[in-house]
């Protein structure tokens, strides 16, 4: 008897802590006349330097220059997912992003039972459990060429082993991915292409981590490509992937950053492919104070400046800043187009 | 099979073999810990848990106070806190044990993420210089051996403190006085009791051993391997850990044995970019390699008598 109630009790603190833990990041009252808007990050986390980060970056302009109420939560598992979007969705939230192409499938099915509720998704659309997509009216997709960033990374890469002034120059140079998954893959399609028309002789080595929040896993995959001589990585898995520049850093290679500027994660970072995460959020926000929601895909790329790249730990050759500068001018015109599948 | 080709002379380098113990190692501390814990009788599931939290206040401490000794010290008594809530709960409370070993493994990664927030906001948590990690040491003389010396001898300093605590829980547990009173107390409570052995002492000292062992490898995570923290981090390692310990049937060499192989399976997919086969497949091959050696070699697997089972003095 004693012992039943007592399990009983466990299993009601293991709830109340598990409620106090999630609760932390939400707040505040509910002002009038004030848009709501919520947003739901992937497992991630805000802290993955990345991509939720940026996201967040976006809210906290938006804050400043619009009259919202903003309003975070963090999945921890997968499984998060549905419930966080639910939650934001029954207290008639004005917007609920999700932030992530795993959530596809949760804001597939969340926007289906709200459909007077409007989410926006970045990277991703509403999806069916087979990826198919539901285009709810209420659903906008932001959508990235992840291939434009990681062509300008890739020109880098390329440039430097062509000319010899990498680290071993072997012409070998690595892509650490998180999971094949389709916003990874254009990083690396436009990497390995433009490194390849830089240096015709180069070899890319393209592996997976097979995770995106535990940066041993990655260090492990780029460890592996650096000892196959690559001594250019270039990481596309999120918080795991603090884990490749970190690696690279120990072996006296360089590396390249993901999503955001990740300069000050490791000395050996020479420069990061951006996306603008943070210009997505902030553009979808804007559309809903002005009352322009659209359902369906918006599209954030070179050309209007919601995809980039930035030189960090690394004195660029007035050369290679010349054919950077040339072909962003290509892409921008058009004369040039990065593939979003990885070439052979 | 071209794939296949990659891999038997992936298994002929050194690196691999290299990689695939420090993978171990990550895996083996808390598994010891695993192992210590339930020969005193209580069933501990919570290591994923308080490898978070060690792994979280290593990270904390470090960028304080720029020691990565003193960041490992904190680290450990971390793991050693989560550690004592599962005492708590499960000895002195008498609570299902697996119940509280969940509530710990939640509310780490509610407290880790929700502590980030609080101390970093929403920014970045931030990485620890290059000479603020625990360091690489190479032995020297032992690490000119040719092979094996790159393999065991040129690795991080947890590594030999990982390789030592081995040997000396196994000593412990097997070949002194004390090793016999926690098995007594895990086998029968009621007997140890009656010969005059305090039982919930020896639990305590066991269960709390279990979160030093488990913060340690937290520590090694973020601050040896990594630089910096990420929310959920541990992804699963103490629960392949427990896997370890059951597989390797309870003692310290056993679930050494088991984590060398979750390890090497690690190490392997590690070079999904030079092996022709698709990750997805090469990811499962640790899972695959388990049950080819549970099915095949290892048999039954008997826990302790009394894992799991609150001692109530006087009940028979």
């Amino acid at each position: 008897m004693g012992h039943k109630r007592l399990r009983f009790l466990g299993v009601v603190a293991a709830a109340m802590v598990f409620t106090l833990a999630c609760g932390g990041t939400t707040g505040g009252g509910t002002p009038t006349k004030t848009y709501k808007i919520g947003l739901v990050t992937d497992i991630g986390g805000l802290n993955d330097k990345s991509f939720n980060h940026l996201a967040d970056v976006g809210l906290e302009k938006a804050k400043t220059d619009f009259k919202i109420q903003a309003d975070v939560k963090e999945s921890k598992s997968g499984d998060d997912y549905v419930p966080n979007l639910t939650d934001f969705a029954t207290k008639n939230y004005d917007l609920v992003i999700g932030v992530g192409f795993l959530m596809q499938e949760a804001v597939g099915t969340v926007s289906g039972q709200f459909p007077n509720i409007h989410f926006a998704i970045i990277d991703g659309a509403g999806t069916d459990s087979k990826g198919t997509d539901l285009k709810h009216s209420n659903v906008q997709s932001l959508f990235f060429k992840e291939q434009d960033a990681g062509a300008m990374v890739g020109v880098i890469a390329g440039w430097l082993e062509k000319n010899g002034k990498a680290k071993k120059n072997k012409h070998v140079v690595g892509a650490v991915g998180g999971i094949s998954i389709p916003p990874v893959n254009h990083y690396i399609a436009g990497y390995k292409w433009a490194a390849k028309m830089e240096d015709p002789s180069i070899q890319v080595l393209v592996g997976y981590s097979n995770n995106f929040t535990d940066p041993a896993k990655c260090a492990g995959v780029a460890t592996s490509q650096i000892n196959q001589g690559a001594d250019v990585l270039f990481q596309v898995a999120g918080g795991c992937g603090l884990g490749v520049l970190q690696s690279a850093g120990k072996a006296g290679v360089y590396s390249i950053g993901v999503d955001a500027d990740q300069k000050d994660a490791d000395p050996s970072v020479i420069a990061s492919a951006l996306k603008k995460v943070d210009v997505a959020t902030y553009t979808a926000i804007k559309n809903v104070v002005n009352n322009q929601f659209q359902a369906g895909a918006l599209t954030f790329e070179i050309k209007n400046g919601g995809a980039g790249y930035s030189v960090d730990n690394l004195d660029l050759p007035a050369e290679l800043k010349a054919e950077l500068d040339k072909i962003e001018g290509q892409i921008k015109s058009g004369a040039l187009t990065p593939p979003a599948d990885i070439p052979a | 099979m071209s794939g296949v080709g990659d891999i038997v002379h992936l298994l002929f380098t050194a690196n691999l073999w290299q990689a695939t113990l420090a993978a171990a190692v990550l895996l083996l501390l808390p598994a010891l810990g695993g192992v210590i814990s339930e020969r005193s009788g209580v069933v501990n599931i919570a290591m994923e848990g308080m490898m978070l939290t060690g792994a979280f206040f290593a990270v904390v401490a470090d960028l304080a106070w720029h020691n990565p000794w003193l960041a490992t010290l904190v680290a450990i008594v971390a793991g050693g806190l989560m550690a004592t809530i599962h005492a708590v709960v499960s000895i002195q409370f008498r609570a299902d044990q697996i119940v509280s070993g969940i509530a710990i493994n939640i509310f780490a990664a509610g407290l880790t993420v929700f502590l980030v927030n609080r101390i970093y906001g929403l920014q970045d948590v931030g990485h620890v210089g290059p000479n603020e990690l625990l360091p690489y040491v190479d032995i020297p003389a032992l690490d000119q051996i040719p092979f094996f010396g790159q393999v065991v001898f040129d690795q991080n300093i947890v590594v030999y403190i990982a390789l030592i605590l081995l040997v000396a829980t196994h000593i412990v547990l097997f070949r002194t006085r004390l090793g016999l009173r926690i098995r007594a107390v895990g086998e029968h409570p009621q007997a140890a009791d009656t010969a005059g052995l305090n039982v919930y002492v020896i639990r305590y000292s066991a269960v709390i051993t279990s979160g030093l062992l488990s913060g340690l490898s937290g520590a090694f995570l973020a601050i040896g391997i990594s630089n910096t923290f990420v929310p959920n981090m541990t992804d699963g390692r103490g629960y392949i850990a427990l896997a370890a310990m059951i597989f390797g049937k309870w003692t310290p060499f056993g679930a050494f044995i088991a984590c060398l192989i979750f390890g090497l399976g690690q190490a392997i997919y590690d070079n999904n970019s030079i092996i022709h086969v698709s990750p997805y497949l090469l990811s499962m091959l640790p899972y695959l390699l388990t049950l080819i050696v549970l099915a095949g070699l290892v048999g039954r697997a008997t826990p302790p008598a009394a894992d799991g089972l609150p001692y109530v003095p006087g009940s028979e």
